[in-house]
Parts: C-alpha cells; sequence; structure tokens
C-alpha cells in the first residue's frame, strides 16, 4: 500500500516535471510572439495617436504581392532582417564583452521570464523566493545592455549608458520597493503565491499605489518617453546601440522585445491576482496585457523627454515617497490585517 | 523567396546623410517621414545611427571638406545596402557643377565617391518622389545579399 | 498633468481617421496626391514640331542643364534633369514656346545613362549647298526669315529678303566666300565711301 501511493507521488512528481520542461519550451516562442504583439501595439497605438497609420495591420490590395499582407509581426521582421545583415565589430572595441554581452543580455532577459507565470503555465515561479530571482535576472538582463556599449569604445554609446546607469539607480530603487511592498503584504517571496493568491479591499488600495509605482518603474526600464534619454535618438546619435549592428543589434532587439513581455507579465502576476494563474482567465490576461500597453503608449507619446537631472529628481521626489508610502500600507496590512 | 528577404524587404531602415547645399531636400525628405506620408506604414524608419540603416538617403552636394565623412559613413553601413541620392545637387551637382575650372570647395555630386542606386531628381523633390525613389531603392535591396 | 489630458481628448477626438494619404498616390477616386499647387513646376517637356534648335535655353540655363551638341546629320537639344533646377527659364525664353514645365514630378532612375533622366530632341540638320556640311536646322532659317520680316524698315526689306534668298542654304563659310555678291555686303557701302 505504501510503496504503491509512493510510487504514485512519484509518478506524479514526473508528470510535473514534464510539463514544466514542456511549458518551458513553450513559452519562448509564445513570450517572442507576445512581445512582438506588443511592441507592434506600441508602435501602431502611437502611430494613431500622432493622427498616422503605423505599421499596416491589413496593406493595400494591389501591394500585398510585394509587401505582405499584415504587419503585425514588423517588429519580429526588424529582428529577422537585422540577423541577415553585416555585423560590424569597431577596432576600439573591447571584442569579447562587445561580443557577448548582447547574447547574456538575451539570455538574462529569457531566464527572467521562465521565473513569470502565464495563465495555465506556473513554469518555475513555484520555486522559493522566485521574486528575487525573477526581479535579479531582470536587472542583470539591463546591466549587460549597460556594458556592451560601455566596451564599444564610442563617447555616444558612453553617454548613453552613463545615462541608463542613472535611470536604472533611480528606476530600480522605485522597481524594488514596490515589488517588496507587495510581497510583504502577501508574507511571500514566491511569485506563484502572489499571484494566486486572493483579493481583499486593503490589497486592491496596495495594487493601486505600488502598481502606480511599479508602472512608472517599468517607464524607465524599457525606455518609454519621458525616461528615453538613455537612447535618445538625434541628441546623441542612438545611446547605447551606436556601435551595434547586424545580428548583435538584433539580439538586443530581441532582448527588448522579451524584457517588454516579461515586465507586463510580471506586472499582471503580482498586482492583478489571479489573472495569471488558470487558463480560463487567459482572455482577461490578454485584455490586461493590451490595456497596460495601451497606457504605456498614451504616455509615451504624450511626453517629452526629461533631462536626466529632471528625471532623477521627478523619481526621487515622486516615486520614492510613493514607495515608502506603499511600504507603509504594505505594513499595516501585514500587522493589521 | 525565403522568410529572410521577406524581412529585408519589408523593415528597411533610412539614415539620412545631408553633405552639404541647401536644405530643402532635408525639408522635403523630413516631411516625406512625417504623418502626412507616413512611411511607417511600409515598415520604414529612420535610423539615428549608420549602423543601423539599409537605406543611405543622402541630399546635397558634396563640398571638399565632406569627402572623408561621406566615405566614412557609407562604409559604417553593413552589407545589403542602398544609396538614394535625393536632389538635383545629390544626383549630378545642379548649380554647383563646374566642369571647366574644377570649384575650389565643391566637389559636386556623392556618385564621385560612392556609388549610388537609385536618383530621384527635383529641385526640391516632392515627398511623394521621395517615397518613389525610396520604394525602388527598396527592390534593389532585395536583389542584394549580404556579404559572407 | 491638467495639459496632458487635454491633448489627450484633442487626439482621441479625431482618432478614427489618420491624415496620411493612401500610397501609390494618384488622381484616382481613392487615391490622392497631397496638395499640387497651380504653376508647380515638375519634369519640362518639349515639343518636338516647335523647336528649332536656336540655343535661347542653352543661354539662359541656371544649373548648365541644358546642351546642344551637333552629331552627324542630327542636332541634339538635351536637358539633364540631374543638373536642373526646375527655374523655368528656359520655358521664358523659348521664343517658339517649345517648352513646357509640366507638373509630373515623380521621377526616380536607377542610373546616369537612364533615358528617363534627360529631355531629348533630335532635330535634322539642313547641310550646306556648297561644301556639304550640315551647320543648321531647316526651321530656324525659315523662323529667322519670318520674324526679320515681321520687324524690319519696308524701305530695305526688298533687299535684304532677296539677299536672304540668294545665299539661303549655304554654311557661314561658305556664305562668307560668296558675300560679296550680295546687295547688303558692308564692302559696297565702304565703296561708297571712298566715293
Amino acid at each position: 500500500m505504501g510503496s504503491a501511493s509512493k510510487l504514485e507521488q512519484e509518478g506524479e512528481q514526473m508528470v510535473d516535471l514534464i510539463f514544466t520542461v514542456i511549458s518551458l519550451i513553450v513559452i519562448v516562442p509564445l513570450a517572442l510572439f507576445l512581445g512582438v504583439i506588443y511592441s507592434y501595439l506600441l508602435r501602431k497605438l502611437s502611430a494613431r495617436f500622432q493622427w498616422r497609420v503605423g505599421p499596416m495591420l491589413r496593406m493595400y490590395g494591389d501591394l500585398k504581392p510585394l509587401l505582405g499582407t499584415t504587419r503585425l509581426l514588423q517588429p519580429l521582421y526588424d529582428i529577422l532582417k537585422l540577423y541577415g545583415k553585416e555585423t560590424i565589430v569597431p577596432d576600439v572595441s573591447r571584442r569579447r564583452l562587445f561580443v557577448y554581452s548582447p547574447y547574456l543580455s538575451l539570455f538574462f532577459a529569457v531566464a527572467a521570464i521562465f521565473f513569470i507565470p502565464f495563465p495555465g503555465m506556473p513554469l518555475l515561479s513555484g520555486v522559493p523566493y522566485s521574486l528575487i530571482i525573477a526581479s535579479y535576472l531582470l536587472i542583470a538582463s539591463i546591466l549587460f545592455t549597460i556594458l556592451g556599449p560601455v566596451a564599444s569604445g564610442s563617447p555616444w554609446a558612453a553617454i548613453g549608458a552613463r545615462r541608463e546607469v542613472e535611470l536604472f539607480l533611480v528606476s530600480e530603487l522605485g522597481f524594488v520597493l514596490s515589488l517588496f511592498a507587495v510581497a510583504i503584504a502577501r508574507q511571500s517571496l514566491v511569485i506563484w503565491e502572489i499571484s494566486s493568491g486572493g483579493q481583499s479591499l486593503y490589497l486592491a488600495l496596495l495594487t493601486v499605489t505600488a502598481g502606480a509605482l511599479m508602472f512608472v518603474a517599468m517607464l524607465g526600464k524599457l525606455h518609454i518617453k519621458p525616461f528615453d534619454m538613455p537612447e535618445a535618438e538625434a541628441e546623441i546619435v542612438a545611446g547605447p546601440y551606436t556601435e551595434y549592428s547586424g545580428k548583435l543589434l538584433g539580439t538586443y532587439y530581441l532582448t527588448k522585445v522579451f524584457l517588454l513581455y516579461g515586465l507586463v507579465a510580471l506586472f499582471i502576476s503580482l498586482f492583478l491576482p489571479p489573472i495569471a494563474t488558470d487558463v480560463l482567465w487567459l482572455p482577461l490576461y490578454i485584455v490586461a496585457a493590451v490595456a497596460l500597453v495601451f497606457l504605456l503608449t498614451s504616455v509615451q507619446v504624450l511626453n517629452p523627454r526629461y533631462r536626466i537631472r529632471n528625471a532623477i529628481n521627478w523619481y526621487l521626489k515622486v516615486a520614492i515617497p510613493l514607495g515608502v508610502l506603499n511600504f507603509i500600507i504594505a505594513l499595516a496590512i501585514w500587522l493589521v490585517v | 523567396m525565403g522568410i529572410m528577404d521577406k524581412a529585408r524587404i519589408y523593415s528597411p531602415w533610412l539614415y539620412h546623410l545631408h553633405c552639404g547645399g541647401c536644405n530643402g531636400c532635408d525639408i522635403e525628405t523630413l516631411a516625406a517621414l512625417a504623418p502626412r506620408f507616413d512611411v511607417e506604414r511600409f515598415g520604414i524608419q529612420l535610423v539615428p545611427s549608420p549602423r543601423h540603416a539599409d537605406i543611405l538617403l543622402t541630399t546635397g552636394c558634396v563640398p571638399k571638406q565632406f569627402i572623408p565623412m561621406v566615405k566614412r559613413i557609407y562604409e559604417q553601413v553593413p552589407a545589403p545596402k542602398v544609396v538614394v541620392a535625393v536632389g538635383s545637387c545629390a544626383c549630378g551637382g545642379s548649380l554647383f557643377y563646374d566642369d571647366a575650372p574644377e570649384n575650389y570647395a565643391i566637389l559636386g555630386h556623392p556618385d564621385l565617391l560612392i556609388p549610388v542606386d537609385v536618383y530621384v531628381p527635383g529641385c526640391a523633390p516632392k515627398p511623394e518622389a521621395i517615397i518613389n525613389g525610396v520604394v525602388q531603392g527598396i527592390l534593389k535591396l532585395a536583389e542584394k545579399r549580404s556579404k559572407k | 498633468m491638467s495639459t496632458e489630458i487635454k491633448i489627450l481628448k484633442q487626439v482621441l477626438s479625431k482618432y478614427s481617421k489618420p491624415m496620411t494619404l493612401t500610397y501609390p498616390s494618384g488622381v484616382a477616386p481613392d487615391r490622392r496626391y497631397s496638395q499640387i499647387p497651380e504653376g508647380l513646376r515638375g519634369i519640362p517637356e518639349r515639343d518636338k514640331d516647335k523647336c528649332i534648335g536656336c540655343r535661347a535655353c542653352y543661354f539662359v540655363c541656371s544649373g548648365r542643364a541644358t546642351s546642344i551638341y551637333d552629331k552627324g546629320e542630327k542636332r541634339t537639344v538635351e536637358i539633364f534633369l540631374f543638373r536642373c533646377t526646375f527655374c523655368a527659364h528656359c520655358q521664358e525664353a523659348c521664343p517658339e514656346e517649345a517648352i513646357k514645365m509640366t507638373n509630373k514630378f515623380e521621377i526616380a532612375v536607377p542610373n546616369r545613362e537612364d533615358p528617363a533622366a534627360r529631355v531629348l530632341t533630335e532635330l535634322d540638320l539642313l547641310k550646306c549647298k556648297n561644301c556639304g556640311t550640315p551647320y543648321v536646322t531647316r526651321k530656324l532659317v525659315d523662323r529667322t526669315y519670318e520674324r526679320l520680316m515681321e520687324k524690319i524698315d519696308p524701305i530695305v526689306k526688298e533687299t535684304v529678303s532677296n539677299d536672304y534668298k540668294k545665299l539661303d542654304g549655304y554654311c557661314p563659310d561658305c556664305r562668307r566666300a560668296y558675300g560679296v555678291d550680295l546687295d547688303t555686303h558692308t564692302k559696297k557701302y565702304v565703296w561708297l565711301e571712298g566715293v
């Protein structure tokens, strides 16, 4: 009897393991697809905000044979094209760091995605301390978007990387504060536990305040308009990516797509539980993601670019006090409720 | 046609190189990139660094001081690349063209330095004409393959 | 923040209709060009029947785009569009109104030798009766005669007309040789002065 139940247990574990492995394999193309769709939405919506058409959903009839029926996968075409191009490595760069950091950045972004649940796929989000692991991996991914450009030997890239570091320091603070406010209120450091937890009035309040802070931190991480000074076009050429071309640039664009997906998924799983747990919630998940992208876009199109000093001041004056407020609310929820 | 060739047609990125001249063509070029003619419909994007570009859009005639920069920027564009010369100055030197006594300051059209694939004459060409030229450039881009 | 909300409202009010024009633009009902102002100077067009090959356009061309050269029995009048500034000086200067600026502007050509990059007119040259060298177009001679007759003083009209017909069809070199026969030749006046 005992041995049978043990066997059963082992069998269940095996099934779980196989399911996890399969879902880990499935999530990468899925995340790529969703990330591409989100980036497409970001471009299309900002185009429509500016009274333009943007990448076309349905191409003009007579141009279809030449230019394709739809441009829904426009960001993917950009990346594919970059992979088909010549890659130039500057002589003055530190070659090894310059070449490997895009790939490492991509690796960490993909690794971070493994720790963020998707409806119907818990992935590795049930692992102890997965919240900390995920946030570290996201930081590592951004760290390598700074390291590579610094190694390229271009002054523009260096200025861009410096701005990125400064922005990263303040936006990361807001990011971590909002993550841990949620963790304290829910008394868990496991993303899966947080995202499958119930809702209450107090937690909803925290969702609003900490969610706002997380949103602001996302703006900094994704270089959405008021905080896009690291890659300020025309001001410092292309910022960190100035010297990158071909495959390496394509890898950075791929990383951006994965980061966009990862941050949106993390936002939904932390602040809108239990949407990111069951397959049945999938439509709502998509709606929430699109709404979030719409919000990001409207911030992008309605704001001019901050100077780096203004951005830091803004974060220190608005975002960090908001973070402290979050902490107090979270502590109150933990102690009182 | 493979997916790579398709991607090459679908997302041509443009780098705008102003060599010299009166800026008229630059104004028209920017108008071509603005909402009225919105080239992002076809995936065309203006990129800030020549290393990201597929299409090099040159305007104006080349002053002698600018010769090394033109060569260098052309070399910085990675392999399957197309050069579109916009405006009469970039096509044939226009008013700045001197054949008998050589001009002391101006070399002439960029064609003397770099291979140009599409010429768009006009002074200045209308945005529609520029888009027409860029589309011809894209078709040429599809024929070229990246050097390994 | 209130400004941003104001902008958002403004943007969303026109949200449903982007202002982008269709591509390729054209004159069909669902296609249109951006504003084409009246008198837009596009590619110049030359009427082959009207052109007399007089070089008036060549002398006024500001960008040195127009060139005229004789090759064999043909005279070629050419505007090289790569150097043309579309200033319409040639249109103003043309005595026969052969050059008209059209409002076509979509020209993009793949190379320098492309026929679309040039506005060419080939004219037949008249051969000299004496030595056989092609020297000028028939139409130029006729038009010069007509215009001369229109404006000339009636007193000398007949003399000049006779002279003109006498040496019609001779190239400049031959004309110099046979010029003594003319009633209007300067030598005659010199001789009269001597008397």
